[in-house]
């Protein structure tokens, strides 16, 4: 999806487990397992991807899972087959039909 | 006596059963002009014409319905109906209990419902218990989500 310019971006690939506190400077792509605080411009989950921890971006789009606490302060995107649960901050919500929200919504 | 008391009755019953029949061809008659647009399921529900609370209008307490409520004026109270939609000027202060809802208006209190649809405009706030949810870009809610 990103291959364009690599430089300042984060890729999980599938079957991959990370453990830690990421500070991304550009896009973060998770279609693995993203386990503690992930911190980005953008953040994009795959349908593969889980994130089980905090998430703090400016667009988050979602296809797989956020366990955690979420926080989107341009858009927030759940697209049909993405799930999240926990407290959200956003500024901007899309959910497309079939996408799970689980959790208490505050606007920012 | 006895006979003459059975005589009766039997024509009761039959005039019962020629006034119900009338009664019942009416309503499939309505069933079939109003199937298409509410996609009624079969047999569960008389539908009935949507019932509209219009600009300006104002009202408070319990509304009940088994079909299609639009609200464009403000409701203070629980609504309960198969389909509810809260048009872009409409306001419901209270619970709100549906199959269906669209919100292009604004909601403040708690929503019950299976397939929950919320417009670029509209304006929630409160506990949201859904099976389905929609939210186009804009939406603006707040408080808790609860799928069931």
């Amino acid at each position: 999806m990103v291959e364009a310019n690599q430089s300042g971006c984060l890729f999980v690939g599938e079957g991959v487990v990370l453990k830690g506190n990421f500070a991304v400077p550009d896009i973060a792509s998770v279609s693995g397992v993203v386990e503690g605080e992930l911190s980005a411009k953008q953040v994009i989950v795959e349908s593969s991807g889980l994130i089980r921890g905090k998430v703090t971006a400016e667009s988050v789009d979602i296809r797989g899972e956020v366990a955690e606490n979420l926080t989107a302060s341009k858009s927030l995107i759940i697209r049909s087959s993405g799930k999240v649960g926990g407290s959200v901050h956003y500024a901007e919500i899309e959910i497309e039909k079939g996408g799970t929200l689980h959790g208490d919504l505050h606007l920012i | 006596m006895f006979s003459k008391k059975s005589n009766e009755s039997s024509e009761n019953t039959s005039e019962n059963t020629q006034s119900y029949e009338t009664n019942s061809t009416e309503e499939q008659a309505v069933e079939i002009e109003q199937s298409p647009q509410y996609d009624v399921t079969s047999g569960r529900t008389n539908p009935i014409k949507p019932s509209i609370i219009s600009e300006g209008f104002e009202f408070v307490g319990t509304i009940t319905s088994q079909g299609v409520l639009n609200i464009s004026g403000v409701i203070k109270g629980k609504v309960t109906a198969k389909s509810v939609l809260v048009d872009a000027t409409g306001l419901v202060e209270g619970e709100l209990f549906s199959d269906q809802v669209m919100v292009k208006g604004k909601v403040l209190g708690d929503i019950n419902c299976d397939e929950l649809n919320i417009g670029p405009l509209a304006e929630v706030d409160g506990s949201v218990s859904y099976d389905s949810v929609h939210i186009q870009r804009g939406g603006k809610i707040k408080g808790h989500f609860i799928k069931k």
